[in-house]
């Protein structure tokens, strides 16, 4: 590891949503347990392009750095995914970096995701509660609920699974796995089964489930290791028996 | 409330579903016939030529096959472009197993409309709009040309694929496989039924070129 | 209405001003789902006692009282300990996903500074949970018509008007910067903790407490700032230092280093009764004295274990998963199987915004709550109340803005539209002037002095000389500051103009804490003077008030509210 004395990122820059994208590389000095935020910091401190260019400094943007807000996702080495949780080594001595693809670019590596908290509103991700005011202790869960459950709530709308689904994009308006993903969590939740039917109907409308090509790439790219086929099969399986009872009507 | 987060189900849903189910039944159903007919082949021309007699013969001949196998296969294939064309392929960056078949899928699409519109040209239409006799001598005689034999096998082959491949896609899409083994093992099942059907039907067409 | 900040505490205020039938306007400078809370780990505290330990609200309260060293409100503390289980139950009506017992309650597990089992749990992600569900409520909300929400919004200073009245606030777009005047008769400023000012901590990049001094700089005093807390367990990292819970000792975690070549626990040595769980001050500076006074850190370095590796694998998988993979991502190293390498980080700030016992600062019309207020951890805070706070905090201020509202004479409305444009071109004047600036220094590379200096001197131990040299170091970084260039010339996405804009306050903030720490000569909670090591309430049970001066910032000292026990000595 001792050799290595400075990594080079090329990262693909933009100055506007309507600007034209073009490359700039970066040369950064090496050190041991080096994430990509480390290497983006550095540019912001000394904008300057391997050639010794003085640049504008790179917009970005991060903040807990523990792989739990989603805010630095970004495309690496050609994978979206989160700056903070990118560490360099694996990486190579040569790094790319471009803004998530399926989001309208801001500037630079700074992405527009304001759809994916729309698309919460329009699956009605949440439970329905009457107040908060205190009446008393909520519903008893069987702690094997829990634990399965658990693992849905962790998203954290990074984007990732839309990012890499083929489906998602212009032609479809397809909400992704999340959002399906979080019609399950609620489906699941004791107070929050009261409004399974109109989640369900939602996910039956416009960019909802249909639009599911099954390439099961959203799986693989969740950096939470949530079960996103599984919760849209899942949901599959709930819409279905819906389907039912719209026909026994 | 804010009349833009109403909650309407569209059409696309139930198309898409059809188009889903048409695949099984009865696009599906029809195929699993089709290829155990075919098969009669390897019994000899009479055995053959008796069952596609036995097959025109059916009362409403022509209804059934409009209703059961042009209107389904031509829905399914244009439904199934307009959803192709929707998506957009990136293997390149995320060359996934799942996510290869998800591409195959469209692209064998392609190739078996080709394939079936060619096909159903020279053994049926032919017959509808000239007369012609299709029996076991004509289908030797197109597979004699190792071209139509070369293509009937990609064409097949496809089929096949698409057909195995989209049961076990039905399979996620109805809900019916929801964790990762069951649908490991309804791959396995699909694949299974694809390459049976895919040897079955190879196995014919050689027959024919033999003959 | 107009509620500033996404986190726990902004999302509780705005959920009940739009319960009690308000429009809010809710402002946050990143996406809510993404705000600081989502770092909170451990839990949160409420003593429903279902363990049968017989615990209750009132000891929660004194125990939380004794882990700030006596300088909390007494009364406001009373009220949070005694909402708390209502909380819970509210939270777990959202679909907060807590760990639960067999028979299906919610569980609850040990955390600093108690014996009892009192701090409910969602996996080892508790913070990011609970935000979550407001998130979802505000969400409800917004479909509802009744909160817009600014996502993507930088506050940059108060709507104060000439009768020294609160009027709502100006915000930027941080994506086309464009600048707006929000009117409101009532703002609850939630805009979280200042744990940037010292470079690395365990805060997020957006905890820049810019707000906090910008309001400073308006004229909003700042209270108790020199009380920073520093967590005792964190991975230190180049970008940020990783926080490892408290929760960790809470499952049974313990701290060791080598000590003749065996294994030394030093915590459950000195401190028996309470072992690896004394409160985090105690622990930081436990860990300080084996590591730079003894010179027993692991290899020499600024490091002690952290050690699982003997708790039972599935408990901890759903418990802690969350933190052990954070550790297993970054470290490269399976914690289930070796000891953590830690050592203590700038953590959280028990001092804030200056506000009464119902969240109103010195100006009327605006309100503060969650970790930019001060009134709940004295000089310590216990973990797992902070959440807890924010939640206390943003329902109070919520209360509080409805009752003013209602005894307001004339609303914002009645000001003419002059007002507000003054203020806009003020702001867009002051992004002007920064661009003009093309000096030699680089705003980060001030910013990292800045943190250097305040983390070498302003945090576990504190020498007056030292605090005196960083008093200085900070003004002549201010005047640099002037000096900087952004090399940026776009008025679109700049992120080097707004941070330049938030160094200059986080620099005014430094002061106030820096200052705050030389003038108390006495050692209570977090704070700790070698040269005063007593605590001296004769003298010091009081609380720090700052006001702004263009000369510096001006200290004076007030009563704290000690109605309800007297304070007595702090031994664990």
């Amino acid at each position: 590891m001792g050799e290595k004395k400075t990594v080079r990122l090329k990262v693909k820059r933009q100055e506007g949503p309507k600007a034209k994208p073009y490359w700039e590389a970066f040369d950064i000095p090496y050190r041991p347990y080096m994430n990509v935020i480390i290497c983006l910091k550095e540019i912001q401190k000394n904008p300057r392009t391997f050639d010794g260019r003085k640049t504008s400094p790179v917009a970005w943007e991060s903040s807990c750095l523990e792989e739990v807000c989603g805010i630095c996702t970004m495309v690496i080495n050609g994978k979206a995914r989160q700056a903070c949780s990118a560490l360099v080594d694996p990486l190579g001595e040569e790094i790319t970096i471009e803004p998530m693809r399926k989001f309208p670019v801001v500037r630079d590596l700074v992405v527009d995701r304001a759809v994916l908290f729309e698309n919460l509103k329009k699956v009605r991700a949440w439970v329905s509660i009457d107040g908060t005011h205190a009446i008393g202790p909520g519903p008893r869960v069987n702690p094997e609920q829990q634990q399965k459950d658990y693992v849905l709530s962790t998203c954290f709308s990074c984007g990732c699974c839309l990012d890499v689904c083929p489906q998602v994009g212009e032609g479809t308006g397809f909400m992704g796995a999340m959002t399906i993903s979080q019609v399950r969590l609620f489906n699941d939740h004791p107070l929050g089964k009261m409004n399974a039917g109109e989640r369900l109907e939602a996910l039956m409308g416009p960019g909802g489930i249909e639009d599911c090509g099954n390439s099961q790439n959203c799986v693989k790219a969740c950096p939470k290791n949530i079960p996103l086929v599984t919760s849209i099969a899942e949901v599959n399986r709930q819409i279905t028996k819906k389907i039912f009872g719209f026909l026994g009507k | 409330m804010d009349s833009s987060y109403e909650i309407k189900i569209s059409p696309h849903f139930w198309l898409r579903r059809l188009h889903s189910l048409s695949g099984i039944f009865p696009i599906g159903a029809f195929l699993v016939e089709h290829m155990l007919s075919n098969a009669l082949i390897v019994k000899g021309p009479e055995a053959y030529n008796n069952q596609i007699e036995f097959l025109s013969g059916l009362p409403y001949v022509l209804w059934l096959e409009i209703f059961f196998i042009y209107l389904p296969i031509l829905y399914h294939a244009f439904y199934g472009f307009y959803v192709a064309f929707t998506g957009r392929n990136n293997l390149a960056w995320y060359p996934y197993r799942a996510n290869w078949l998800y591409s195959l899928q469209r692209w064998t699409g392609l190739i078996a409309f080709v394939y079936i519109f060619y096909h159903a040209y020279h053994t049926r239409g032919v017959n509808l709009l000239y007369g012609t006799e299709v029996d076991f001598a004509r289908m030797a005689q197109f597979m004699k040309d190792p071209r139509i034999l070369a293509f009937y096998i990609t064409g097949l082959a496809a089929v096949m694929f698409h057909f195995a491949n989209g049961i076990w896609g039905f399979l996620v899409s109805w809900g019916i496989t929801i964790g990762p083994r069951s649908q490991k093992a309804a791959g396995a099942v699909c694949a299974l039924v694809g390459l049976s059907l895919f040897v079955i039907g190879v196995n014919s067409l050689l027959h024919l070129a033999r003959a | 209405m107009v509620v500033v900040g996404g986190g726990l505490a902004g999302l509780m205020a705005a959920i009940r001003l739009a319960e009690g039938g308000h429009q809010v306007d809710l402002l946050s400078m990143v996406p809510c789902k993404r705000s600081h809370s989502v770092c909170a780990q451990g839990g949160i505290n409420a003593s429903v006692n279902t363990k049968g330990e017989g615990d209750s609200p009132r000891i929660h309260f004194e125990e939380t009282l004794l882990g700030g060293d006596f300088l909390a409100n007494q009364t406001m503390v009373m009220e949070m300990c005694e909402n708390a289980p209502n909380f819970i139950y509210m939270l777990d009506r959202m679909g907060v996903q807590f760990n639960r017992t067999a028979e299906g309650l919610i569980d609850f597990r040990r955390f600093g500074g108690t014996r009892f089992h009192r701090t409910a749990f969602a996996g080892a992600t508790t913070g990011q949970q609970i935000l979550y569900a407001l998130d979802e409520q505000v969400r409800r909300w917004e479909v509802e018509g009744r909160v817009r929400r600014f996502e993507g919004w930088e506050f940059l200073s108060a709507l104060i008007d000439e009768g020294g009245v609160g009027r709502g606030v100006v915000a930027m777009d941080l994506h086309n910067f464009e600048i707006r005047a929000f009117r409101a008769d009532a703002v609850i400023f939630a805009t979280g903790g200042p744990g940037m000012i010292y470079g690395r901590s365990t805060n997020s990049m957006i905890c820049t407490g810019s707000a906090a001094g910008a309001l400073f700089r308006q004229g909003v005093w700042y209270a108790n700032g020199e009380f920073i807390q520093v967590h005792p367990t964190a991975i230190a990292g180049e970008d940020k230092n990783r926080l490892i819970s408290e929760a960790v000792r809470g499952e049974g975690g313990r701290l060791w280093t080598y000590k003749d070549g065996k294994r030394w626990y030093f915590l459950e040595e000195w401190y028996p009764k309470y072992g690896n769980l004394v409160p985090r001050d105690i622990a930081s500076r436990a860990i300080f004295k084996v590591c730079r006074e003894l010179k027993l850190g692991v290899e020499g370095q600024d490091v002690v274990y952290l050690d699982i590796s003997h708790v039972d694998k599935k408990l901890l998988h759903e418990r802690l998963s969350g933190i052990l993979e954070i550790y297993e991502k970054f470290m490269n190293e399976d914690p289930t199987k070796v000891p953590m390498r830690v050592f203590p980080s700038v953590h959280y700030s028990m001092g804030g915004i200056y506000i009464d016992q119902k969240h109103m600062t010195n100006v009327p019309g605006l309100l503060a709550a969650g970790e930019c207020d001060y009134q709940y951890h004295g000089a310590n805070r216990l973990g797992a109340n902070s959440l807890l706070s924010c939640i206390q905090g943003g329902q109070a201020a919520a209360k509080r803005a409805q009752e003013y509202v209602q005894g307001l004479e004339k609303g914002a409305e009645s000001l003419g539209a002059k007002f507000f444009e003054d203020q806009i071109r003020k702001e867009e004047a002051a992004n002007d002037e920064i661009l003009r600036r093309h000096g030699k220094e680089n705003p980060y590379q001030l910013w990292e002095e800045m943190g250097r200096i305040m983390t070498d001197n302003v945090t576990v131990v504190r020498y007056n000389s030292k605090l005196e040299e960083a008093d200085r170091v900070l003004q002549e970084l201010t005047r640099r500051l002037k000096d900087a260039s952004i090399t940026d010339g776009s008025k679109w996405t700049n992120q080097a103009l707004v941070f330049t804009r938030q160094l200059e306050n986080m620099l005014e903030l430094a002061r106030v804490i820096t200052l705050g720490a030389l003038r108390r000569d006495e050692s209570r909670g977090a704070h700790y003077k070698p040269d005063f090591p007593n605590r001296d309430d004769a003298n010091w049970l009081k609380t720090t008030v700052a006001r702004y001066t263009p000369k510096g910032p001006e200290l004076s000292y007030e009563a704290v509210d000690t109605s309800l026990i007297q304070p007595r000595e702090r031994k664990y």
